[in-house]
């Protein structure tokens, strides 16, 4: 009940911001509406007034909202057209590309667990993976990889189309670009989560009776993935209305170019239409999520008989200390030779050189030294970048101790675009150095509270707990013993697994006029400037994407790399009692 | 226990199946044998309307006509109208000739009074009437009189406008909203259109002008530049307008094709606030910025360093330049530093145009190594339009088109720099400059207009309120396969009756 009072404040909240986006926004919807018909048009005061009063701007938007919650969703502003056909078409473009995205997902995250499933099951682990390579697939920008498949694929090859929606071939690289870092993330968390599992008593009685492997391995995967798949819905669902760079690239006409459109130009019927629906998605992708997890659980949740999440119990590889060593080493002196240049100098003579001895990592468009660049904004960009997780990881975990009355805040938010984010920040605080961060705060909460619900609510439902409770642990102790010690590494790794996502949204809303403006260096501006020059000039890219990777490796290698902590001797204790 | 995954799975598996989503692609059935196809980059906002933007489309691609179209030399030439009369200042005759519209009905002179009724009256006028009030009547079945409420030199022009384009009645709704899908008179019928994703267009087998070379044309939006290279290059489609600069060297030398735009880059300063006030400071960031640097960096070698508003997309301009006398000495690098006492530049670009940013930041360089401080505020079009026409920026980038839908020059030069300009950034309010506009937008004759618009263009070069930095070219990406493609610096025309597949 109490979910669904939270899940119907929290979808009428948003859909009465959007509504009032135009009025708030500072921008005469007229002028972006009459601009966004014609490209030539003078907004003369006669012109203006004429749009204003067709779209019967003048009575503000309560009569649009009233209009519109009578089931009419009108005509858009911009084009005339019914809204409801055009946002559902875009829409079943969407979840159609998220389909082939979520099958990608999965394929890259059974990948990815492959080996410890393997070994686990057999009683064969020795060692965890550091998650080196999940930590590299994860950092890839899907712009970049959408670009390059294209480029591969499409151009060179001629294997797949190189844009359009045609038919299912229209899908295959879209959903690769799209799939393959959201199943790096969630692959990893997965394989976080498996060998506390394999240690726990039942797999070695288990073994010992003589179960195959299979079925061990099958259980094993139930119990992780229960607290993996509130993951899919801000990594894989909100991919309907938040994939527009490579809807773009591959020219797909999906909901995010159509939400983006319709936002820029603040055409208010189809925006608030494709908000409902992204609402509506959210809600739907929740309560599936929701069942999921019971299925695979089974009556262990409701009754309180879960094994409680256990700490990493196996020694990292030898090799994770290595890369991580590795990754310092090269980033550090990268960023230090970097330093040293200076990332401003426009040269147009020397644009586009490749990798020289006074070029190391080549020129950008402009002769600028890419590795100046890259030294230059490294500290800007991480800095940002963890500061906004930081507070997203947060403000996830203050929502997700809220318990179910935020669950529906957290599947809302999850569906909707940073654009959009980026654009009520703009209307509130007009274009600012902190409204990238502000925006990117706004929605990048909901993976760590979708995690940190799904794990409080699996831990809460452990013997050990119920065992604390009655020897009257108070809450603050739950949490402070028992909860966070349980929830918070998996919420680093997938923080540390987001970085690289982080660096890019919170370039991507440069357009808003949100973050620095350039030519101020930044990671993800360096991506996306020269996203263009991808073929032509492919080190203008390298440079700063290998820069990611390193830094994603880095975060996830280094962390990892710690020996296994001992949990509070309570805690153990107890288990042993129980 | 397995089969809520297992379940989920075969979902998964039959989503696509089920969806069925996928945009309705070119028939397989209509035989794809000389058809055309072409990668479009705007795509529709008001689904054709031709008193939108879309209107260039129905020119692009041969569907609709108007009385006149522009000629090579930027003249008027004869359309629907075989030929026409000025009677007097405000009275115009033209001669309709013999044509049918995609629909079966005939072309007659009440077509003419139907359609340009319609534009007139239409809820937001389409620009190029902005300016003018016309009163069509026809004579008899082929001869309309067009009256205009003041003196119009340019009529005939204004005529050729995609925006006036004659279409059959049944085009022209009650509520307002006019399509151009089987109603036009060109060689070419728009059959289908596929919201903003494509469009299939057939010959018309009637036209006036002969039977088109072509069997159909199947259109395909694609607005991101990447992609419509991608698309030309892996063999999709056989024409691709607007190749971005950056994406050109990746086409074959044979496939690219480079024309002069009618697009002029240029340095807007703000003379009613901030440092550039100043005439002297107006001209020590003349001094110190160099368009010609943006052209083989920047622009990849497709563009033209400056030497006016007008580039050599406008024929005439060149010969007829004037030099521009009288302009404020520049401050020197002390005298800039003392005058803007520590205040910044700020830079405004768009993110639009992909070349726009790039340029800001050389731009940046020049003026902040003739001694000003720069920022630079760089953010997508309609979130900084109303910023820059309250004068909140010192200098924008902006690129403009300078031969507006009359094909007139007085137009842009109206709205931008006359103090009652709808579209005046710089906020100029120079009195000689007012002068010599309006007296270019009374002179009828050709030569002497041009003369006119040349010497309001001194005048307005000489207030320092506008840097002219580079004339854009295009560069429109056509397949080997296609002959006959029309490469028009004013990007009206693109496929005509000739174009055809080898």
């Amino acid at each position: 009940m109490r979910g669904l009072a939270g899940r119907v404040v929290a979808g009428a909240a948003l859909l009465a911001t959007v509504a009032m986006l135009p009025w708030l926004s500072g921008t005469d919807p007229a002028q972006t509406v009459l601009r966004a018909r014609s490209g030539d048009q003078d907004p003369t005061p006669e012109q203006l007034a004429a749009v204003r009063d067709e779209l019967g701007l003048d009575n503000g938007p309560f009569t649009h909202l009233a209009r519109w919650l009578s089931g009419d969703a009108g005509t858009s502003w911009v084009s005339g057209e019914p809204v409801l056909p055009a946002v559902s078409n875009a829409f079943a473009v969407s979840l159609t590309l998220m389909a082939g995205a979520l099958v990608v997902t999965i394929a890259v995250a059974a990948l990815l667990c492959a080996r410890t499933t393997y070994l686990g099951s057999r009683q064969l682990l020795r060692d965890s993976r550091a998650g080196t390579g999940a930590a590299f697939l994860a950092a890839l920008p899907k712009f970049l990889l959408a670009s390059l498949l294209a480029t591969v694929f499409a151009v060179w090859l001629g294997w797949f189309p190189s844009g359009g929606w045609q038919g299912p071939a229209s899908m295959v690289l879209p959903a690769f670009a799209l799939g393959v870092p959201s199943g790096a993330v969630i692959g990893a968390l997965l394989e976080q989560s498996l060998p506390a599992t394999f240690d726990e008593p039942w797999v070695r009685t288990w073994h010992a009776c003589g179960f195959t492997s299979g079925r061990i391995a099958w259980h094993a995967l139930r119990g992780a993935l229960a607290g993996v798949l509130p993951q899919f819905l801000p990594s894989v669902v909100g991919l309907v209305g938040g994939a527009v760079a490579v809807e773009k690239i591959f020219n797909i006409p999906g909901l995010g170019r159509l939400a983006l459109d319709a936002a820029l130009a603040q055409d208010l019927p189809p925006l608030q239409t494709a908000t409902l629906g992204l609402i509506l998605l959210g809600f739907a992708a929740g309560l599936l999520v929701q069942l999921l997890r019971r299925a695979l659980l089974g009556p262990a949740l409701r009754d309180g008989g879960l094994m409680a999440t256990r700490p990493p119990v196996l020694p990292p590889r030898r090799s994770a200390r290595w890369v991580a060593a590795f990754c310092a080493v090269t980033l550090i002196t990268l960023v230090v030779a970097g330093l040293l240049r200076d990332p401003l100098q426009v040269d147009t003579a020397s644009r586009l050189l490749s990798p020289s001895l006074a070029h190391p990592l080549g020129t950008d468009a402009l002769g600028r030294d890419v590795l100046a660049r890259l030294g230059h904004g490294a500290v800007r960009t991480t800095g940002v970048a963890v500061a906004v997780t930081a507070v997203c990881v947060v403000l996830g975990l203050l929502l997700a101790l809220t318990g179910k009355i935020s669950s529906g805040l957290t599947e809302m938010m999850s569906t909707l675009p940073a654009v959009l984010a980026g654009l009520l920040t703009t209307a509130v605080t007009g274009p600012s150095v902190w409204g990238a961060a502000a925006a990117v705060c706004l929605v990048g909460w909901t993976p760590y509270a979708a995690q940190a619900a799904a794990q409080f609510e699996q831990e809460r439902a452990t013997d050990h707990i119920t065992a604390s409770v009655a020897l009257g642990a108070s809450p603050a102790h739950l949490l402070r013993h028992h909860l966070l010690p349980a929830v918070l590494p998996p919420l680093l790794r997938n923080a540390l697994l987001r970085l690289p996502t982080t660096v890019l949204v919170l370039a991507s809303l440069g357009f808003l006029g949100l973050g620095e403006q350039p030519p101020t260096p930044e990671w993800g501006r360096l991506l996306s400037e020269n996203q263009q020059y991808l073929e032509l000039a492919p080190w203008t890219t390298l440079g700063p994407a290998c820069a990611l990777v390193l830094l994603s490796v880095l975060a996830v290698t280094g962390t990892a790399t710690r020996r296994p902590a001992r949990r509070s001797a309570a805690a153990s204790g107890l288990r042993s009692a129980t | 226990m397995r089969s809520p995954l297992h379940r989920l799975f075969a979902a998964l598996a039959l989503t696509p199946l089920l969806a069925g989503c996928f945009a309705a692609g070119g028939d397989a059935n209509t035989a794809t044998s000389g058809r055309l196809k072409v990668a479009l980059a705007v795509p529709p906002v008001q689904a054709l309307s031709p008193y939108s933007n879309d209107a260039t489309v129905l020119g692009k691609l041969s569907v609709a006509e108007g009385l006149t179209a522009l000629g090579k030399d930027g003249a008027a030439a004869p359309a629907l109208a075989k030929s026409w009369t000025r009677k007097d200042d405000t009275t115009w005759v033209f001669e309709l000739r013999q044509a049918k519209f995609q629909d079966g009905t005939e072309f007659t002179a009440e077509s003419v009074v139907n359609a340009l009724d319609h534009a007139g009256a239409a809820k937001s006028k389409p620009r190029v009437l902005s300016d003018v009030t016309l009163t069509v009547k026809a004579d008899d079945a082929d001869t309309v009189t067009i009256t205009t409420k003041t003196a119009d030199p340019v009529l005939p022009l204004r005529l050729a406008s995609p925006a006036l384009g004659i279409l059959a009645a049944k085009a022209y709704a009650a509520d307002g909203t006019v399509t151009p899908i089987g109603t036009g008179t060109g060689p070419f019928k728009i059959t289908k259109l596929t919201g903003k994703t494509g469009a299939t267009l057939d010959r018309f087998d009637d036209y006036w002008g002969g039977q088109a070379k072509a069997a159909g044309i199947d259109v395909s939006w694609i607005a991101d530049g990447a992609a419509r290279t991608n698309a030309l290059r892996s063999g999709e489609v056989d024409i691709a307008e607007w190749i971005p600069t950056a994406q050109a060297k990746l086409l074959d030398v044979n496939t690219r094709h480079d024309v002069p735009s009618v697009r002029t880059d240029s340095l807007i300063l703000n003379t009613a606030a901030g440092i550039f006030t100043d005439e002297s400071l107006r001209a020590s960031a003349r001094a110190a910025v160099d368009g010609s640097a943006l052209v083989n960096s920047v622009f990849g070698g497709y563009a033209d360093a400056a030497q006016g508003l007008f580039g050599p997309a406008v024929g005439w301009a060149s010969g007829q330049r004037v030099p521009v006398t009288g302009r404020a000495t520049a401050a020197t690098t002390d005298e800039i530093k003392a005058k803007t006492q520590g205040r910044t530049l700020r830079l405004a670009a768009y993110t639009n145009r992909a070349e726009l940013p790039e340029a800001a930041s050389v731009l940046q360089q020049q003026l902040e190594k003739a001694g000003f401080t720069v920022q630079q505020d760089v953010r997508e079009y309609t979130q900084m339009e109303a910023d820059l026409l309250a004068g909140k920026y010192d200098a924008l980038l902006l690129s403009r088109v300078t031969l507006l839908d009359t094909g007139d020059a007085v137009a842009y030069l109206t709205s931008d720099f006359m103090s009652t300009g709808v579209y005046n950034i710089a906020d100029l309010k120079d009195p000689t400059v007012d002068q010599a506009i309006a007296a270019a937008a009374a002179e009828a004759g050709t030569a002497e207009r041009q003369q006119k618009i040349m010497r309001a263009e001194a005048e307005i070069l000489r207030t320092g309120a506008v840097i002219p930095l580079v004339n854009e070219k295009v560069v429109q990406g056509v397949s080997t396969r296609v002959e006959g493609v029309l490469l028009d610096p004013r990007e009206r025309s693109l496929i005509t009756v000739d174009t055809r597949l080898k």
